[in-house]
C-alpha cells in the first residue's frame, strides 16, 4: 500500500493539533481510506471556530459497466445475463427494474437474470453503467471527515470532484470568502482548487 | 467499627461461606457478580478482619484486594453520545472506574458538544447531582474547555473531576473557579486504550477520583450520616420483598450518603419510609425519601447526625 504523500494538521493550539493528527490518522485507517488519499491538509482554529480539511485523492477506479462483471447471451426468445461478481447485483437489478419493469425481469437463481427477447438490443445492455465507485469513496471520505471534525461544528460546506475534495465546518455561519481560505490551504500542498 | 471497601475474587465453590463470614463480622455485601465459575464480591468489611477473611479464603483460592471506590456512585459525563466520544474515550473511562468498585453511570448530554453552543438542561443537572462525584470528559482544545465548562458546571454541587486534552497545569489555569480534581491528556481520542501508558493515564483518573472521594469521606466523617448507607441497604433488602424481583445488577445502589432504590417511587416511597430500623426509628425519620430523576426510582438521602441527633 502506498503511503500518503502529504499529511499535515495545522492548528493554533499545539497540543490539540497533535491529538487531532492522531484522531485523523486512526479514523482514516479505520474507514480504510488511507489507500485512496494522496494529500490531506487539516486546519483547525478553535478560537474562530473553524475546521477545514482539503485533500487530493489518488486515481480512482472507473465506472463499472455490466460487461465488467457479467456475460450477456441473447437469443430470439430471451436474454440471459450470467453474473460473475455478485457485488454489483443489487444496483444492476435496480437499473433493470426501472428500465424494463419488474414483471419482465426474472431471476431464476442468484447468478442468472432473464429478460424477454424483445425488450432491448443486447449490445447496448453490456454498456450500462452500473456502479460509480468514486461516488461512494467520496461519500465515505466526507463521512470520515465528519467523524474527525470537532463534534459541535454543525454548519458545514463540502465539495468533491476531479480528484479533490474539501470540507469546511464551524459552529457559526461560514464567512462568504471561505473559498479563498480553502484555496490557500490547497496552495500549501502545492495544488490548485 | 471501621468498614473498608474491598473486592473479593474467588471460585464459586463454597463462596457462600465467605458471604456468611463477611456478614457475621458485621460487613456488608454491596454487589455480587457470578461469572461462569468465578464470583466477584464488592463488600465493606471491618478493617481489622481483612487478614482473617484472607486466611479463610486462601484454601478456596480466593483473593481479597482493597478497592477504594466500592460504595460510591459516579457520573461519567460525556459531551454527547455520538461516535466522536463513544466508545472511546467515554466507555473506556467508565469501564475502568468500575473495576475499582464504583458504580458508574454514563450521562450523555443532549447538547454538550461545541464551544458557544454547549448547554446543559435541568434534568441532566439534577441527574448529575444525584451522584457522589462527576467525572467530566472534555475535548482537546483549551479555548473550548475554558468557554464551555462554565456552562456545564452551572448548578452542579457534587465534586467534579475534569479530564481533558490539555495538560493538568493548563486545565488548572483555565478553569476558574477551581474544581476538585484535574486529569490532563485524557481528551478526545478515537482508539482503544490498551497501551501501557494509556492505561497509566486511566490509573491517574482513578487516583484523582480516589483522592477527591477520600477528601469527601473525611468531610462526611466530621458529621456522619445517621445510619450507614450499607446497613440501610441491608435493612431494605430484608424487609422489602419486591426488591428481589428487580432485574437491575444493583437493585439498591449504595452511595456515600444515601441509596438509590430501583423501585417505583409512587408505590414504594411510603413502604420504605415506614420501615423500622431499630427501636421504633423509621427510615423516614432519619432520611429524606425523594423521587429520583433517573426513571421512577427512589432516592434516599440520609440526614447527618447533627440534624437528627439519632445514630443507629
Amino acid at each position: 500500500m502506498d503511503a500518503v504523500e502529504y499529511f499535515e494538521v495545522e492548528c493554533t493550539e499545539e497540543t490539540g493539533g497533535n491529538y487531532y493528527r492522531r484522531i485523523a490518522d486512526v479514523v482514516l485507517l479505520d474507514h480504510n481510506l488511507l489507500r485512496v488519499i494522496r494529500k490531506l491538509h487539516i486546519f483547525i482554529d478553535p478560537e474562530v471556530p473553524i475546521f477545514i480539511a482539503v485533500g487530493v485523492t489518488k486515481k480512482l477506479p472507473g465506472i463499472v459497466r455490466l460487461r465488467d462483471f457479467a456475460e450477456v447471451m441473447a437469443t430470439d426468445q430471451k436474454i440471459t445475463i450470467s453474473i460473475g461478481d455478485e457485488t454489483y447485483l443489487a444496483p444492476l437489478l435496480q437499473i433493470l427494474w426501472e428500465r424494463y419493469g419488474k414483471e419482465n425481469v426474472s431471476q431464476p437463481d442468484r447468478f442468472t437474470i432473464v429478460l424477454p427477447g424483445d425488450v432491448s438490443e443486447s449490445g447496448d445492455l453490456e454498456d450500462i453503467p452500473v456502479f460509480d465507485p468514486s461516488e461512494s469513496i467520496y461519500k465515505d471520505l466526507i463521512y470520515a471527515l465528519l467523524v474527525i471534525q470537532p463534534e459541535g461544528f454543525k454548519v458545514r460546506r463540502q465539495w468533491y470532484g476531479k480528484e479533490k475534495f474539501y470540507l469546511v465546518a464551524s459552529e457559526d455561519t461560514l464567512p462568504e470568502d471561505i473559498e479563498e481560505l480553502v484555496r490557500e490551504k490547497f496552495a500549501l500542498m502545492g495544488e490548485r482548487l | 467499627m471501621n468498614l473498608v471497601p474491598v473486592t473479593y475474587k474467588g471460585g464459586i465453590y463454597r463462596h457462600d461461606e465467605i458471604i456468611d463470614l463477611i456478614e457475621d463480622l458485621g460487613g456488608y455485601i454491596i454487589q455480587k457478580h457470578i461469572l461462569a465459575q468465578e464470583v466477584v464480591l464488592q463488600a465493606l468489611v471491618p478493617k481489622e478482619d481483612i487478614a482473617l477473611i484472607a486466611a479463610i479464603a486462601k484454601p478456596l483460592t480466593g483473593e481479597i484486594t482493597p478497592s477504594p471506590l466500592v460504595g460510591t456512585e459516579i457520573a461519567v459525563v460525556t459531551m454527547s453520545l455520538e461516535i466522536h466520544h463513544l466508545p472511546h474515550a467515554s466507555c473506556d473511562v467508565a469501564e475502568y472506574i468500575r473495576r475499582f468498585g464504583a458504580k458508574t453511570n454514563m450521562v450523555g448530554l443532549a447538547r454538550g458538544f461545541g464551544k458557544r453552543i454547549a448547554q446543559m438542561n435541568d434534568e441532566e443537572r439534577d441527574v448529575i447531582n444525584e451522584h457522589d462525584l462527576a467525572v467530566y470528559l472534555l475535548g482537546d482544545f483549551e479555548t473550548c474547555i475554558k468557554q464551555k465548562f462554565q456552562v456545564l458546571r452551572r448548578g452542579i454541587d457534587v465534586p467534579i473531576v475534569v479530564c481533558g486534552g490539555p495538560s493538568r497545569e493548563t486545565l488548572r489555569r483555565i478553569i476558574e473557579p477551581p474544581v476538585d480534581g484535574y486529569v490532563g491528556n485524557v481528551g478526545r481520542f478515537m482508539h482503544r486504550t490498551k497501551e501501557s501508558e494509556e492505561l497509566a493515564k486511566l490509573d491517574e483518573v482513578v487516583e484523582e477520583i480516589t483522592r477527591v472521594l477520600d477528601r469527601k469521606r473525611e468531610e462526611i466523617a466530621k458529621d456522619p450520616p445517621s445510619v450507614s448507607p450499607a446497613r440501610l441497604m441491608d435493612i431494605i433488602t430484608t424487609q422489602v420483598e419486591e426488591i428481589h424481583e428487580v432485574l437491575s445488577p444493583t437493585p439498591i445502589t449504595v452511595q456515600m450518603q444515601g441509596l438509590r432504590v430501583k423501585l417505583p417511587y409512587d408505590t414504594f416511597a411510603r413502604v420504605v419510609r415506614d420501615i423500622s430500623i431499630e427501636e421504633g426509628i423509621t427510615i423516614g425519620e432519619i432520611a429524606d425519601i425523594i423521587p429520583s430523576r433517573m426513571r421512577d426510582y427512589i432516592l434516599i438521602r440520609i440526614r447527618p447526625f447533627s440534624e437528627t441527633n439519632i445514630m443507629v
